[in-house]
């Protein structure tokens, strides 16, 4: 039973994504099936060439490509929005599984939550 | 004893109390599910949720005690109350054996909440019915 992980807040403004994403590798470390979907401003999470040593923070995108590594089956994000906040395959980084059905992706997972 | 019917029920709370209304809704959601004969495997306390088991919040004597509420409930049905540890750590919740361990000046989790890892997060995934989670402001 793969549990969906909603992320649909912007990087860096709170604490809330990064804690789902270390739910997403416990999960992961335990051998329990997961995986993360990006919608909203969530998406911006996607976004390749991100810098935020001014600000001193850790950069997400850097946490995120090493998600399959560590067993995260797929990382989805919400095409609409990607369209929204103008991220296509340039300025996507790679190993994202664009869908056009949010819904749907929700819908196929008996257990869904959302990032605090 | 459970009815055939019943189920078994893990709360996760991620919002703060008197930052979010989400350790009163988490309340008043376990007393129904105790009542009408439902079981709850754990409370799982989480991000900014942590602040529910600090033992040092003093609201005004005219304000609902939301830590003291929690504690009475989780001590009366035995029910674990679980802190995560990364969380509490970065939000100064901690135990006497992390107050040691970090050479911190005091200690102040409320009994009966304990500190774990997401581990146990992860066996309720695995083991309750049902996962609730109570957010607090996105």
């Amino acid at each position: 039973m793969t549990t969906l992980i909603v992320v649909d807040q912007a990087p860096y403004s709170n604490w809330n994504g990064r804690e789902a994403l270390d739910m997403a590798l416990s999960l992961a470390a335990f051998d329990q099936p997961v995986a993360l979907l990006f919608t909203g401003p969530g998406v911006n999470w996607l976004r390749s060439g991100q810098n935020p040593g001014r600000i001193e923070q850790k950069s997400v995108e850097k946490q995120l490509a090493a998600a399959g590594i560590f067993g995260v089956e797929a990382l989805y994000a919400d095409q609409t929005a990607c369209d929204r906040y103008q991220l296509n395959a340039e300025t996507l980084m790679p190993g994202i599984t664009p869908c056009k059905n949010p819904a749907s992706v929700v819908r196929s997972h008996q257990r869904v939550l959302f990032a605090g | 004893m459970t009815s055939p019917s019943s189920l078994t029920y893990t709360l996760v709370i991620t919002g703060a109390p008197w930052a979010s209304q989400a350790p009163q809704s988490a309340l008043l959601f376990a007393r129904a599910l105790l009542e009408s004969g439902h079981r709850l495997d754990r409370v799982f306390l989480y991000g900014d949720g942590v602040h529910l088991a600090s033992a040092l919040s003093a609201p005004p004597s005219d304000e609902t005690n939301w830590p003291a509420e929690w504690a009475a409930l989780l001590a009366e049905h035995q029910i674990p109350g679980v802190v995560c540890v990364a969380s509490a750590l970065r939000r100064g919740l901690v135990n006497d054996t992390e107050q040691k361990r970090y050479e911190l000046p005091a200690s102040n989790l409320r009994a009966p909440f304990d500190i774990a890892g997401l581990g146990d997060w992860v066996e309720s995934q695995r083991q309750s019915d049902r996962m609730v989670y109570f957010h607090g402001e996105c």
